[in-house]
């Protein structure tokens, strides 16, 4: 288990490796990337299993008091800073260490992260061919990988800032990977800017609970925010600022714009990005950081609504896209909205539960998309109402990604249904009635948007972009195929098998374990609403007896509100052109003109001009000096003659 | 090694005035051969450098490789006295290292070039002297010899460029860096003769600066003395740092400078005014300090968040890696005026952490414009397709400015910010804020100029040239290695501010 921080540092050491070597490795290096990550896999299987076994005689592990959880910590120095030798002033210097903590939570994030990798690297290898830059593309999404692993494992809050920093600048390499288009020039770009203003509140709120704790130690800061010693203002500011951070990472509203574009990427890599990497961070962030959060009844309700808003407003606009990764994208941001609702009702295992069945369900859907983007030979865009019926050129395709519409879309027995359900739960028991109503309709149009995609691109009539559409290649199919049996089937550990293991909830959980309970009320419920939005979809897009065109034209101003975002991009725009370009406009005018030209130039002309003035008394001549000489002579003269009189 | 470590930093001093005395009887019209000389000097320069920095026994600490020799004696009591403490240890290193940089790099220099590398090694022993003398009266005398040489690198050497609605001409450049750098250097000496007067009233006239700080530590040097002593070494030392509203000689100075002189530029030489301000200003004038830091943190944050606004909306890449520069020494100045264990040694290194990162922007910026010759970055476009490397390189130092962990920059910055939290939890924040505006304007450059669809009128452009490769990928692997191993620097800047911080 110890050797844990082995599962980053594969894929660590393949990216330089790559990128220096690639001219010479077959494939350009890329089996190298697949072998790390497959390495970080194996090494994850064996820490799995001898964390469920011998873990509690492990001298490193301990039952955390504040988790309920078994958690294990491995660490060494990093470095000092101040004035370490003095012990009795903690707050005169820093200490740092490379730490890792594995505990359940690190333990199934990095399954998700390894898996999905993996299957997107491999995927990759057929998607990706032919690319002139196919070697630096492993490079990165190695390194993309790496952080993200370090960022589930660190245990103190700078290895996280550090991981969470390189996974933004991942992000923003792999986004504008084809930089030589505007597209996705800026959509990185926006990607590294949006996040990082979340970021500067995550650095702000670490260094706000060293402040106040006096260590950068995870297990320190959460056990001051639980027994109450680090006081309720602090605590509240703590969890409001990380949220910040997390908000930025996991594209939550206002911070949520720069996951749409992202798409511009290389489709494999949004698969990464919105399922097993990035994304989730923000969610992960909370969740580990739930101490400080529990310990916030403000804190809770903030996250609770950032969740709520960024879940209704980006089904909205799913529900209106015409792009398939678009509305993916406004998918993911909705889902990631419900974990963060969920985490603010207490719903800490429904959380981590539907981060993982999300993330193989939206795996799945974007190597799904990507595809279909490869067999109708798309780049960029795929206009759902261009390609349609794509169930008879590329029937594998429309198959598993069907399962991972319904899954996602929450129709019973698949994954997607169990963990909605225990959102639900959740959201019902700790919070308000408007919430679960507003819930309720998410899940409604969550189902809603997936039946679309799922039915305009693989059923109903064929479109003019699908007459030469063909089958993806067995490489990425069989990917897919893989993702689609845990779409169907991840969601069953929730229940209480019988033998050892008690369901998620008995492995998973905050403070004390969960056992899976079904609330039928709500479940029949939900049941409806999916189904019945799986069927209406069904109606209007596949057999066109129901037509949504009346609707339409009657909320012709609702509409168009919703299908340009709700302006949000366009206030970001208004704001950086209008505002903060302008005020730098200023201030390097104000530079040059009033600090240069006016304070520096002008002692400068000072001088020169009294020395062009001054010149003029010095004329050479003799009896100019004779002059002044006699006059002296007479001023004196005045002068005594006025003293003496 | 016991007798090296008695020359050694005499040596360091001396090994590049030689070089830059012995360059002068090269013939005139070898340009190679000076080029080639002055890399012998530099190299055994560098050398020097890192077996000082190794042999500084950070176990120990304090003031180390103690050597003195007499100069004028009774009544006036000056003497050239070497010593190193763990402040100047990392810094001679940087010097060492950006010098041979400097001097590989200034290959293309084919004008005067003997003359060139005269004026750049003495600049060279310059630095070194300031970082290695623990005298005041040396210590003027280095810094002079630092700064006096700039004047006609820039002037003679430079290029002048026409911005269409202003004209920046080399002359212009070169002649209001020098009259603002003396203009401090006024300042500096009239601070270093009031403690000189304030000596000899207490019986004892030195230059010393251990004996200064102990008469200090006595209560010779009055609280008031202290109080308007402080400002100007503050000042004096601050125009060279950067410091707000005193900035504009420096991305002037840089968008004159030829590539070379620019590495120096901010790659040290700003470093000697922050240096000044802790190992002058506050050791010596410790109740000054106190009671101006808050004005100086105030200043190094406004150096900060102004430094990042204008290099948002600057064009030319020299001016935008300028303004960055006085952004970047805001942090130092910051975290020198946090007086916080943490921050200052957060400000030590961000000093070597910029002094290579910037060395390396220039390095490439200098690649660039000689071969397009042109910086500016609306016109430029789509160079990585031709200059993957010099890409490379500059957008891996753009990452270290932004901050990015994993490299120096981050650590440096953390550590000032964690100094800045205890003490000034406000500014701190807006220093935070600053980052998050580097990263716009870094941004921004690279999308504009590196990355793009590529313009036809660029696809002459070649590549940086082996040496312009290995002095990049040097620079490189050094921001990387303290990014992810700071301890071998910080246990020895631990051991400075530990005994700058001794006073208070």
């Amino acid at each position: 288990m110890p050797l844990a921080f082995l599962i980053p540092v594969f894929s660590f050491a393949a990216c330089p490796l790559i990128i220096l070597f690639q001219r010479w490795l077959p494939l350009r290096g890329a089996p190298l990337a697949i072998l790390a990550i497959g390495g970080g896999f194996v090494v994850w299987a064996l820490t799995t299993v001898s964390f469920l076994g011998a873990a509690p005689e492990n001298p490193a592990c301990a039952v955390s008091g504040i988790t309920g959880a078994l958690t294990c910590h491995f660490s060494t120095s990093w470095f000092e800073a101040g004035l370490p030798g003095v012990a009795a002033t903690v707050d005169q210097a820093i200490h740092l260490d490379w730490g890792i903590i594995i505990d359940p939570l690190t333990v199934v994030l990095l399954g998700l992260i390894t898996f999905v990798a993996l299957g997107v690297q491999l995927y990759s290898l057929e998607y990706m061919k032919g690319d002139p830059r196919f070697g630096w593309y492993f490079a990165w999404q190695a390194l993309f990988v790496a952080a993200m692993l370090t960022l589930a494992l660190a245990d103190n809050f700078l290895l996280l800032y550090i991981a969470w920093e390189l996974v933004g600048l991942c992000s923003y390499l792999l986004i504008g990977f084809w930089f030589e288009n505007p597209g996705p020039r800026e959509a990185a770009k926006k990607a590294f800017v949006v996040t990082r203003i979340g970021d500067v509140g995550l650095l702000v709120g670490i260094l706000l609970l060293w402040v106040n704790v006096g260590s950068f130690s995870m297990t320190d800061a959460f056990a001051a925010a639980a027994s109450g010693e680090l006081g309720s203002g602090v605590t509240t500011a703590a969890a409001i600022l990380l949220l910040l951070g997390a908000m930025g990472k996991s594209a939550q509203f206002p911070f949520h714009v720069w996951l749409p574009d992202a798409m511009e990427g290389p489709t494999p890599v949004s698969a990464l990005i919105h399922a097993a990497t990035m994304v989730i961070a923000g969610v992960y962030l909370v969740a580990r950081a739930y101490p400080i959060f529990a310990a916030s009844p403000e804190a809770m309700m903030i996250v609770a609504i950032v969740g709520l808003i960024t879940a209704l407003g980006a089904a909205t606009i799913a529900l209106v896209s015409t792009d398939l990764k678009r509305i993916l994208a406004y998918s993911t941001v909705s889902h990631l909205g419900l974990m963060m609702l969920s985490l603010g009702a207490f719903g800490w295992t429904a959380a981590v539960f539907h981060l993982m069945a999300h993330g193989f369900a939206k795996a799945l859907l974007f190597l799904g998309a990507g595809s279909v983007m490869h067999g109708v030979g798309a780049h960029g865009d795929v206009d759902i109402r261009r390609v349609g019926g794509l169930r008879r050129a590329m029937p594998v395709t429309a198959v598993v990604f069907s399962i991972g519409a319904l899954s996602l879309g929450g129709i019973p027995i698949l994954s997607g249904f169990w963990s909605k359900d225990e959102i639900l739960i959740a959201v019902e028991h700790n919070l308000p009635v408007i919430f679960i109503v507003l819930t309720m309709l998410t899940a409604f149009l969550s189902a809603l948007y997936m039946a679309r995609a799922m039915f305009v691109v693989f059923f109903g009539a064929e479109g003019e972009d699908s007459h030469h559409a063909h089958e993806s290649p067995l490489l990425m199919t069989g990917v897919m195929s893989v993702l689609a049996v845990l779409a169907v089937g991840f969601g069953w550990i929730a229940f209480n098998w019988p033998g050892a293991f008690g369901g998620i909830g008995g492995f998973v959980f905050y403070d004390h374990a969960e056992k899976f309970h079904f609330n039928y009320v709500l479940g029949a419920l939900s049941i409806i609403l999916a189904v019945g939005a799986f069927v209406l979809a069904w109606l209007v897009y596949v057999r066109r007896s129901v037509s949504h065109e009346p609707w339409r034209v009657r909320f012709a101003g609702v509409l168009r509100v919703v299908e340009r975002r709700y302006y949000v991009d366009e206030a970001y725009q208004w704001s950086i052109d209008r505002v903060v370009l302008t005020v730098s406009a200023a201030l390097a005018f104000f530079d040059r003109a009033v600090v240069n030209d006016v304070a520096v130039n002008g002692p400068a002309d000072v001088v020169r001009k009294a020395g062009v003035a001054l010149r003029l008394h010095v004329t050479g001549h003799v009896y100019t000096y004779a002059l002044a000489v006699a006059l002296g002579v007479i001023g004196l003269a005045i002068f005594w003659w006025l003293r003496s009189v | 090694m016991a007798n090296f470590d008695q020359v050694s930093l005499l040596l360091l001093v001396l090994v590049p005035l030689a070089g830059a005395a012995l360059a002068m009887f090269l013939p005139k019209d070898r340009p190679r051969d000076a080029w080639q000389f002055a890399i012998f000097v530099a190299a055994i320069s560098f050398v020097l450098s890192v077996v000082v920095f190794l042999r500084y026994d950070y176990g120990a600490g304090g003031v180390q490789m103690v050597r003195s020799y007499d100069w004028i004696g009774q009544p006036v009591n000056i003497t050239l006295h070497f010593g190193l403490n763990g402040i100047g240890a990392p810094l001679v290193l940087l010097n060492g290292i950006v010098l041979l940089g400097a001097v590989l790099i200034s290959q293309t220099i084919t004008r005067r070039t003997r003359d060139f590398f005269v004026l750049l090694l003495a600049l060279g022993a310059g630095v070194f002297g300031v970082f290695v003398v623990r005298d005041l009266f040396f210590l003027f005398f280095f810094y002079e010899l630092a700064v006096l040489p700039m004047y006609l690198l820039i002037g003679v050497w430079g290029s002048s460029t026409d911005f269409g609605t202003f004209l920046r001409t080399k002359e212009y450049g070169a002649m209001k860096l020098m009259l603002m750098l003396v203009a401090g250097s006024i300042l500096i000496w009239v601070g270093i003769l009031a403690l000189y007067v304030a000596s000899s009233q207490a019986g004892d006239p030195t230059f010393n600066i251990d004996k200064l700080a102990a008469l200090q530590q006595d209560g010779a040097v009055s609280r008031l003395t202290q109080m308007w002593v402080f400002p100007f070494f503050a000042l004096g030392f601050g125009v060279l740092a950067g410091l707000w509203p005193f900035h504009t000689w420096s991305p002037d100075g840089h968008v004159a400078a030829p590539t070379g002189v620019s590495m120096l530029h901010a790659g040290v030489l700003m470093k000697l005014g922050a240096f000044g301000i802790i190992q002058v200003g506050m050791i010596l004038t410790p109740q000054g300090a106190e009671v101006w830091m808050p004005v100086l943190i105030g200043l190094g944050t406004v150096n900060v968040i102004y430094g990042a606004i204008s290099a948002l909306s600057q064009n030319d890449l020299k001016y935008v890696i300028g303004y960055s520069s006085v952004s970047h020494m805001g942090y130092v100045l910051m975290g020198i005026a946090t007086l916080h264990p943490v921050g200052l040694a957060g400000a030590v290194l961000q000093m070597f952490s910029h002094g290579i990162m910037t060395a390396l922007m220039f390095a490439m910026v200098g690649a660039i414009y000689e071969r397009a010759h042109i910086r500016d970055s609306m016109i430029l476009n789509g160079l990585i397709k031709r200059m993957g490397t010099t890409t490379f390189f500059f957008a891996i130092a753009g990452l270290a400015s932004l901050g990015l962990p994993g490299l120096s920059g981050f650590i440096a910055e953390f550590m000032v910010f964690t100094g800045a939290f205890r003490t000034y939890l406000p500014l701190a924040v807006l220093g935070v804020i600053g980052a998050a505006i580097t990263a716009v304007y870094i941004l921004r450059l690279l999308a504009r100029s590196f990355f793009g669809e590529g313009d036809p009128q660029w696809d002459h452009l070649t590549d940086a040239s082996p040496v312009e490769k290995g002095v990049g990928a040097a620079f490189v692997l050094i921001l990387i290695a303290v990014g992810v191993w700071p301890a071998p620097l910080l246990r020895v800047i631990n051991t400075g501010v530990e005994s700058a911080l001794a006073v208070f």
